[in-house]
C-alpha cells in the first residue's frame, strides 16, 4: 500500500508545486490591488476573500465578483489569474489520470490487492505457476473438488479469462513472472495454508527456475513440476521436486505398458487417468513393426520405450540436418505415401504421428490408413482446440498433453501417497500386476475407482485414534462393515506408509499404528463406511467386538442393572 | 552540487526564516506581526511539504512529518485570523497572541526539519 502512495506523491510533485505557486501569486495580487466597496469607498480584499475568489475561479465554478464588484485593475488581474489557475488545474488532473493509466502503477495496484487477498486465505490452497491449457484443466478440477488455487502467469492469454470465470471456488490470480522470488512470496509460498506448488510453464527452463526458487524459499512445500525433456526432468528432481511429470515419457511408458503388461497399464489408467471414461479393456496391437513419424520430444520418448520392450521400429523425420537420429531412419515428409511405403507401412502393426503440427499428424494417419487398413494409429494432439477433429478422425489412441498432465497432477494432489505407490507398482512382474488389477476391479464395481487416504490421527479418525490407546486394531477389522461386521467393506488397502517405511498391500493381520497413512481403493460407499467406523466410537466398538453399546444415559443404566442381575443369578 | 538539493534546502530554510520573522516581536502587538509574512510562510511551508513527498527512507518520513506539523499549525493560525478579523479593524490582542503562539509551534517543527537537514548533510561522506 505504502508503495502506491509514494509512487503517486512522487509523480504529483511538480503539478502540486505549480498549483501552490499559482494560487499564492494570484492571492497576493488580489490582496494588494486596491478595490472599492458598493459605495465607491476604498476596500482592500482580505486573504480570506482572495482565497475564496481564487478557489472558485480556478475550478471554473465562478460565483461572480465577490465581495464587491471589481474595479478595472482587479479585472485585468483576474484575466491573468483565470488562465493561469485553470491551466495549472488541468495540468494537475492530467498528471493524476496519467499516473492511474501508468502500467507500472496499475500492476502495483493489482499486486497489492492480490497480496491482500492471499494473506486473507484461511483454507489450504495450491500455487499454480503457468496457466495454459493444462493449468486451466487442473484449476477446473481443483475448483470442482473444493480446492482453492492461486495462479501466476506472466503472459497475456487464458489468464485473462479468469476475470469472468464461473468456477465453484474462484481462484486468485496475478499476471506476473513466477520465477521471481518476490512474486512467489507475495503469492504465498510461505503461507501456512500453502499445500504445494505446481509448475506448469511451457518452458523447461522456467520450470527449473521456479523449482530452485521455491526450494530455496520454502523447503517443506510440496513441489510438482512439468518437464518436457528427460534432462530437465532429472535436473528438476535433483532440486528437490517431489514429482516431475513429463507428458511424453508418461504417455510413451503407458503405451509400452499397454503392449507389454496390460494389467499395469490399467492400474495406471484407473489411478491417474481421465475421469470421463473408464478404460477397462485394452486392445493390444500384436508385436511387430512400428513407425514413428517425427523425432522430437514425443517421438524420442516413444522410440526409447518401444525399443526397450523389443519392438521393431522405423523413424521418419523430415529434417535431414538432424544428427541424433537412430539408424535406419527414413528421411522425408511423412505425409506422403511414398515415404510411408519406404518405411514399410505395409507390414507395420502401428504408426505414431508425433510431429508438432496437428494437421500434419492427422494427414499422416489418414494416408497410412488408406495404405494399410489394419494399422494401429496413435496421434499426438498439440492444441486443445483441435479436439473435435481428432475425435472425428476415430483414431485408436490420442495423446493429449494437457489432459495427461492435469489428470496426473490432480490424482497426486488428492492422494499424495499415489506417487510412492506407483513407483513401487511399476516394478511389478506381470503376474503380480494381474492379481492387483483383478482385486481392484473386485472392489470398485462398475464405477470409477475411488482412491483416498486414510490417516490415523486425532483430526480425521478420532474414534480409531483414541481406541488405539486402549487396544490393538488389525487392518482387517477396519474393513468390516459398520452395519454387519461379518460382511466386509468393498475396499482394499493398496499401500501403507509408516514413517519412512512403505508396505505394499498390507496383509490382513497387520497391526494399525498411530500416524499410519493408508492408500485406499474402493467405491464411494466403501469410503463413506470406513469414515463412519473410524470416526464414531459406537460403530468402532461394534466392528471390533460385536457388542452394541447404548447411546443414552438411561439405557446405559438399564444395561448395567441387567448385567448386575445376571451376575447375581449366576 | 545538485540543483534538486539546492532547491530542497532552500525551501526548508526559507520556511524556517519566514516563520521566525513572523513569530519575532511582542506576542500581542499587531504592529510586530505582518499578515503577508504569515501568508508567505504558509505557501513556502506547503511547497517544502510537496518537495518532501515520495522519499521512502526513514529520514524522508520524519522530514515529511515535521513539515506536515508546521503546515497544520500555520493553517490553523490563518483560519483563526480569518474568522476573527473585521474589515478595517486591527486584531484583538488575545486573538493575535493565539495566532503567534501557534506559529511558534510551527517554528519548532521547522527548526527540527532544519536540524535533520544539517545532520543529513554532515553525515554525507564525500
Amino acid at each position: 500500500m505504502s508503495n502506491l502512495i509514494y509512487l503517486l506523491l512522487r509523480r504529483l510533485r511538480s503539478p502540486l508545486i505549480t498549483l501552490i505557486l499559482v494560487y499564492a501569486i494570484s492571492m497576493t495580487g488580489y490582496v494588494m490591488i486596491p478595490g472599492e466597496d458598493g459605495n465607491h469607498d476604498p476596500y482592500q480584499m482580505s486573504f480570506f476573500d482572495a482565497f475564496y475568489f481564487v478557489s472558485f475561479m480556478g475550478t471554473t465554478i465562478g460565483f461572480g465578483e465577490i465581495p464587491y464588484e471589481f474595479t478595472q485593475e482587479q479585472r485585468y488581474w483576474t484575466l491573468v489569474c483565470l488562465y493561469a489557475t485553470v491551466i495549472s488545474w488541468l495540468y494537475g488532473v492530467g498528471s493524476l489520470l496519467n499516473v492511474f493509466q501508468d502500467p507500472a502503477f496499475r500492476q502495483q495496484i493489482k499486486i497489492n490487492s492480490f497480496k491482500r487477498s492471499v494473506s486473507r486465505i484461511r483454507q489450504p490452497f495450491y500455487l499454480i505457476c503457468g496457466y495454459g491449457e493444462t493449468g486451466r484443466m487442473l484449476v477446473n478440477d481443483l475448483a470442482e473438488d473444493g480446492i482453492l488455487s492461486v495462479i501466476l502467469d506472466p503472459e497475456e492469454g487464458p489468464i485473462n479469462e479468469l476475470e469472468v470465470n464461473d468456477l465453484a471456488i474462484s481462484p486468485l490470480w496475478l499476471k506476473a513472472d513466477a520465477s521471481d522470488a518476490q512474486i512467489l512470496e507475495i503469492a504465498g509460498i510461505n503461507h501456512r495454508c500453502c499445500s504445494g506448488i505446481i509448475s506448469l510453464a511451457n518452458n523447461d527452463r522456467v520450470n527449473l527456475t521456479i523449482a530452485i526458487v521455491a526450494q530455496l524459499l520454502n523447503k517443506n512445500v510440496r513441489l510438482i513440476a512439468r518437464a518436457d525433456s528427460q534432462e530437465s526432468e532429472s535436473n528438476i528432481l535433483s532440486f528437490g521436486a517431489n514429482e516431475v511429470i513429463n507428458p511424453f515419457e508418461t504417455f510413451a511408458s503407458r503405451l509400452a505398458l499397454a503392449i507389454h503388461s496390460p494389467a499395469l497399464h490399467l492400474i495406471y489408467e484407473w489411478t491417474t487417468g481421465s475421469r470421463d471414461k473408464r478404460v477397462d479393456e485394452i486392445y493390444t496391437p500384436k508385436n511387430g513393426k512400428w513407425i514413428i513419424c517425427g523425432f522430437g520430444d514425443f517421438g524420442r520418448a516413444a522410440y526409447r520405450y518401444l525399443d526397450e520392450i523389443g519392438e521393431t521400429l522405423c523413424v521418419i523425420e523430415p529434417d535431414r540436418n538432424r544428427r541424433d537420429l537412430p539408424s535406419g531412419t527414413v528421411i522425408g515428409r511423412p505425409t506422403e505415401a511414398a515415404t510411408l511405403k519406404k518405411a514399410g507401412i505395409d507390414e507395420a502393426v502401428g504408426i505414431i504421428a508425433g510431429t508438432g503440427n496437428d494437421p500434419d499428424n492427422l494427414s499422416v494417419l489418414m494416408t497410412a490408413f488408406e495404405i494399410n487398413q489394419n494399422i494401429f494409429r496413435i496421434a499426438h494432439q498439440n492444441e486443445e482446440k483441435n479436439q473435435p477433429i481428432f475425435e472425428a478422425a476415430n483414431l485408436d489412441l490420442v495423446m493429449r498433453r494437457g489432459n495427461l498432465i492435469s489428470d496426473k497432477i490432480f490424482a497426486l494432489i488428492r492422494t499424495p501417497l499415489l506417487g510412492d505407490f506407483l513407483r513401487i507398482v511399476s516394478r511389478f512382474k506381470k503376474a503380480r500386476a494381474n492379481i492387483l488389477a483383478s482385486r481392484m476391479i473386485g472392489v470398485m464395481g462398475n464405477d470409477f475407482p475411488e482412491l483416498w487416504e486414510l490417516t490415523v490421527d486425532k483430526k480425521t479418525t478420532p474414534a480409531l485414534f483414541s481406541r488405539l490407546e486402549q487396544s490393538q486394531v488389525l487392518v482387517k477389522d477396519l474393513l468390516r462393515h459398520p452395519d454387519d461386521r461379518d460382511q466386509s467393506i468393498q475396499a482394499i488397502m493398496l499401500f501403507l506408509k509408516r514413517g519412512d517405511g512403505n508396505v505394499m498391500l498390507p496383509e490382513d493381520n497387520r497391526i494399525v499404528h498411530k500416524g499410519d497413512r493408508f492408500l485406499m481403493c474402493g467405491n464411494r460407499q466403501a469410503h463413506h463406511n470406513i469414515q463412519i467406523t473410524t470416526r464414531n466410537d459406537q460403530y468402532l466398538q461394534y466392528v471390533l467386538t460385536g457388542k452394541l453399546l447404548p447411546d443414552s444415559w438411561v439405557w446405559k443404566k438399564i444395561i448395567a442393572y441387567k448385567e448386575q442381575l445376571e451376575a447375581r443369578k449366576s | 552540487m545538485r540543483t534538486e538539493k539546492v532547491v530542497f534546502a532552500f525551501f526548508i530554510v526559507l520556511a524556517l526564516t519566514l516563520n521566525f520573522g513572523f513569530f519575532l516581536g511582542d506576542l500581542s502587538n499587531p504592529l510586530h506581526h505582518d499578515v503577508y509574512e504569515l501568508f508567505a510562510a504558509i505557501v513556502v511551508s506547503l511547497i517544502a511539504t510537496v518537495l518532501k513527498f515520495g522519499d521512502r527512507t526513514h529520514l524522508g518520513s520524519v522530514f515529511l512529518a515535521t513539515s506536515l506539523v508546521a503546515d497544520l499549525q500555520l493553517i490553523f493560525a490563518a483560519i483563526i485570523w480569518g474568522i476573527n478579523s473585521q474589515p478595517g479593524l486591527p486584531l484583538e490582542a488575545d486573538t493575535l497572541a493565539t495566532i503567534v503562539s501557534l506559529s511558534g509551534g510551527a517554528l519548532l517543527a521547522n527548526i527540527i526539519s532544519v536540524i535533520l537537514l544539517v545532520s543529513e548533510t554532515v553525515n554525507l561522506r564525500r
